[in-house]
């Protein structure tokens, strides 16, 4: 790669041309001791020869580099950011000023427990509104993103079931519109995966459930709404049925925006769930992480939950009039992550959620508003936009309306010109979006997958679906060739997989 | 009265765009036998002062691990992250962009995960490193599953690892979940009197999947003992070594002496302890254990027009494709905090790092030389030597002591029987850091002092 160092103009910055720093870019205070006392406690055997050839650089050069980098990125504070199944909601500014309080930046998890009140107390907060808003009864922050939630609930269930001696449960059902991450952390705990078909209009199969269920069936994972964005009117049949055979019903949270107060999963007759506080309470997904995954629990699981949590005592001179302690639950999976949890995030979204309080109910109805209203205006345009349109995209799903998100099959334009879903993706880069997700769930074909969020105003939402409908009406060459106007353009995957590079070569 | 919603006020507009008439009707979906009734039980919404207001007054109730001498660490330590991280961190198209997974927009991220990609296997010596997992034990069990996936078909003891001895209860929990499925037995590889692997005992684990050791140990002290090890465990069980990342400013990196897979916790570099998180796992590997490799990793490519570029790549191993036959269920991973590790490694370079690691090394000595000052205060293993960590024996209880030094104003360490199987409640695990001063050593001296003191009156009474 031609690299040229950063000069504020065009080309590329490489941070490993920086070489104008003799020394290190950042001076730090002397040590305790003199240098060869200093290192001589490490044995000669073991000292380090070459030192890694990191980057000599200034702050200067670097706050310039970084810049650099950071306009080559689109975030949500860039532009809309429609991506189904993530949530990109808007990120208040407060939560990152509180993060970086000495109060939570610098405190270590085992410290006594009396250096660690006012962070108990936010966590013991935490637990009691998330079971509150899930209709469960017990939960733990341990987990630090979704897919190590689904993780944790799959491995207290299996625990569950050894001890009513059902441990030869060994089948966890999975509809075909789950996420990647259900499947996966059913198997990491050694279940085999019954991927079960969706219904034609795409929902649960109650028929399909009642094919598979069994003496064998540990759990059975649901996401509602569902991944096509609709709600799952048989989840209650669907729960009974499974209880019925001695299963566990998992609820992933990864969608909870979309009923927050309206129902919950303990009404639907779940026995665990996960909560997405990088979706739900907007903990910022910084580039993929890092993300929260809490779990809550019915009370029959709550002794397997990993350790510890969080629970208080009255006490005149404690904070509020609490002391808070840690406690373990009594027959606990132990720990999926060493200390306890991403407390940043769990930080962050308590401040998010004050915002709301009890009327965090409104912050699904506008999630839902938006959805249904630019669903709307993408499939229900004048007839003179219509008229310039080669095919116009169909509903994932059959629906009067869709909850947080929707799902649109891009096959008729596919059918008569040749543009792809993922073209249609791509195009909309050019015109200052973020692409919806792409090609899931997979029961749709060409599907893209669309999920506005509360923050985004109607005229974002007018704008965007008045985009998009132009793009459908270009010329299937400028949209199949698309992007045009990014930083780079269409990038080409295979090449990266077959050649494998995967860091710099510092070539001298 | 909430204040982030913009079409608050203006729902009957777009109700009526949409032929409904109210809010309710946007959920008309949901079965009325499972609808919620009433309102959520929750405060009332605060504003953004309010929050403010009330987040500075509770996290002022917890006491700061840099607010006071502190001798805490054991995986997690006391630093000093230079100030141009958080501000070029925080910038919000890093901040809010989700997962590069459209790369035409998003090269600014990819280019600098490609960066820490390349920093991380230059600090260990191998050549591939992912973009990070969630911490260093969730790093350790994820490379202990990798390598049995590899190492399985020809292994003698089929399923079976070994660990290194006195792991901290919380690490070994977080691996044998993780193993728990993969029917992973889980061996123990011995010490021997000098507190380093026992090189007789190591011949066990050959034709077992992979030993997992870490340098420094658990206790601090620096295994000499590690760079034979490869030899001895053979070409097909893996070499796993966690490591403690300044550390290897001093220290030679283990990919130079038999390694197969890094791990280790990033958080020295890049934040501040966080009470536990977000952290960031290291994950580095040589190219046998690429594609068996957990999290995501990004390469270099070309665009359509042949220019460079960046993308993500071998997504073929993770769970949005491959779904339950892949590598690992992880998806979110601690992206964010390892680009603000990375900015600091930049910061610091070469040099810096050196210094980094000489300041922790001579903190670590001044305190060790200081408290072994004390008569009845030994090192749990005498002619070891240390990094950043030590552990002693008190002549009580090292909760005791740590309780009265508390009572002094200084954070004393941890006592070990609270983390660690069959640990004596006397091991006292002492951190000193590039943060600790002079001062710092002297309360910490004085304190321990003044308990053997009123430790020894309460035994002649």
């Amino acid at each position: 790669m031609d690299f040229i160092i950063c000069t504020g103009g065009g080309g590329v910055s490489d941070i490993f041309a920086f070489n104008g720093a003799a020394t290190s870019g950042y001076a730090q205070p002397a040590p305790l001791l003199e240098d060869g006392e200093a290192s001589a406690g490490i044995p000669e055997s073991m000292r380090r020869a070459t030192l890694p050839r990191w980057p000599r650089a200034s702050e200067p050069e670097l706050v310039r580099h970084f810049t650099w980098l950071s306009q080559r990125n689109f975030g949500i504070d860039s532009g809309f950011y429609p991506l189904g199944s993530c949530t990109m909601k808007h990120n208040p500014r407060v939560n990152e000023k509180i993060v970086q309080l000495a109060g939570i930046n610098d405190l270590h998890p085992l410290a006594p427990e009396s250096h660690l009140q006012g962070l108990m107390s936010i966590f013991y907060e935490m637990q009691e509104m998330l079971a509150h808003c899930a209709g469960m009864d017990e939960v733990t922050l341990q987990p630090v993103a979704g897919a190590q939630g689904e993780f944790a609930a799959i491995r207290c269930i299996q625990e569950y079931h050894r001890s009513i001696g059902e441990e030869s449960r060994d089948k966890v059902i999975v509809p075909d519109s789950a996420h990647g991450t259900n499947p996966a952390s059913a198997a990491m705990c050694g279940y085999d995966i019954i991927e079960i078909p969706s219904g034609e209009d795409g929902r649960l199969d109650i028929d399909a459930i009642r094919a598979v269920v069994g003496e064998d069936t540990a759990a059975m994972m649901v996401t509602n709404p569902s991944t096509l964005g609709v709600f799952e009117p048989d989840i209650a049949e669907a729960a009974d049925i499974v209880h019925a055979a001695g299963g566990q019903m998992y609820y992933d949270g990864a969608n909870f925006n979309a009923i927050l107060g309206k129902t919950s999963p303990g009404l639907m007759g779940f026995d665990a769930v996960h909560y997405n506080l990088h979706k739900t309470f907007s903990q910022p997904h910084g580039g993929g992480g890092p993300g929260s995954g809490p779990i809550g629990v019915k009370s029959h699981l709550a002794q397997f939950l990993p350790k510890p949590l969080v629970d208080r005592t009255e006490d005149d001179g404690g904070l509020d009039g609490w002391t808070y302690f840690w406690v373990d639950p009594e027959n606990s999976i132990g720990k999926v992550q060493q200390w306890h949890g991403n407390a940043g995030a769990v930080v962050r979204s308590w401040a998010f959620y004050r915002r709301y309080g009890r009327e965090l109910e409104k912050m699904s109805e506008h999630a839902v508003l938006n959805a249904n209203y630019l669903r709307h205006r993408i499939l229900n345009p004048d007839a003179e936009v219509v008229a310039n349109i080669p095919a116009m995209p169909v509903d994932g799903a059959p629906a009067e309306v869709v909850k947080h998100e929707f799902t649109l099959s891009m096959s008729p334009i596919k059918d008569e010109t040749g543009v792809t879903g993922k073209d249609v993706a791509k195009r909309l880069l050019d015109y200052g979006y973020m692409a919806p997700t792409l090609y899931f769930p997979m029961i749709v074909p060409e599907c893209l997958m669309i999920e506005p969020t509360e923050t985004e105003s109607k005229e974002v939402l007018d704008k965007f679906a008045e985009d998009f409908l132009a793009i459908l009406a270009e010329d299937p060459e400028l949209v199949t060739t698309a992007p045009h106007s990014t930083d780079v353009g269409r990038v080409d995957e295979v090449w990266a997989a077959r050649n494998l590079v995967l860091r710099h070569p510092l070539d001298d | 009265m909430v204040d982030h919603l913009p079409n608050l006020g203006r729902e009957a507009e777009m109700l009526q765009a949409l032929g409904l008439s109210s809010m309710d009707d946007l959920f008309s979906d949901i079965p009325e036998s499972i609808k919620r009734v009433g309102p959520l039980d929750l405060p009332p919404p605060q504003t953004e002062e309010e929050i403010w207001t009330e987040a500075q007054r509770l996290l002022s109730a917890n006491v700061p691990i840099n607010s006071r001498p502190n001798f805490l660490g054991a995986g997690l330590y006391e630093n000093f992250v230079p100030s141009m991280v958080a501000a070029m961190a925080t910038r919000g198209e890093f901040l809010t962009a989700y997962t590069p997974y459209q790369p035409e927009v998003s090269q600014g991220m990819l280019q600098a995960l490609w960066e820490f990609q390349t920093m991380i296997s230059e600090l260990v010596a191998l050549p591939v490193s992912n973009v990070s997992v969630y911490d260093a034990s969730t790093a350790a069990a994820e490379a202990l599953t990798c390598a049995t996936r590899v190492n399985n078909r020809k292994a003698e003891q089929k399923n079976v690892v070994y660990v290194t001895k006195w792991l901290p209860e919380h690490r070994l929990s977080v691996i044998e979940n993780y193993t728990a499925g993969g029917s992973i037995e889980i061996r123990t590889l011995d010490w021997n009197n000098e507190g380093m692997i026992d090189l007789v005992a190591a011949e066990s684990a050959v034709g077992s999947c992979a030993v997992y050791v870490e340098q420094p140990n658990p206790f601090g002290i620096i295994d000499e003992n590690l760079p034979k090890l490869k030899q001895i465990i053979g070409e097909n069980c893996a070499l796993i070594v966690g490591v403690n990342a300044t550390s290897l400013g001093l220290l030679e990196a283990p990919g130079n002496w038999g390694a197969d897979i890094v791990v280790g916790e990033g958080q020295p570099f890049g934040i501040g302890a966080t009470a536990g998180g977000p952290i960031y796992g290291l994950f580095a590997c040589t190219d046998k254990y690429l594609r068996q490799m957990p999290g995501r990793i990004v390469g270099q490519t070309i665009d359509d027009r042949g220019n460079d570029a960046f993308t993500l790549t071998l997504s073929t191993r993770e769970q949005h494709i491959r779904r339950h036959k892949a590598t690992s269920n992880i998806c979110s991973n601690e992206t964010l905090i390892a680009l603000m590790g990375s900015m600091h490694m930049a910061l610091l370079g070469p040099i810096g790092l050196e210094r980094l690691a000489l300041r922790n090394a001579a903190s670590c000595q001044v305190a060790r030389n200081g408290v072994l000052s004390i008569k009845g205060v030994e090192l749990l293993y005498p002619n070891s030597s240390s990094y950043n960590e030590f552990t002693v024996v008190l002549p009580g209880s090292a909760k005791s002591a740590l309780s009265h030094l508390d009572s002094l104003g200084v954070t004393g360490g941890l006592a070990l029987e609270d983390t660690t199987l069959q640990a004596s409640e006397k091991w006292l695990h002492i951190t000193a850091t590039d943060q600790t001063t002079e001062d710092d050593v002297v309360a910490l001296v004085e304190g321990l002092k003044s308990w053997i003191s009123s430790f020894a009156q309460e035994v002649e009474a």
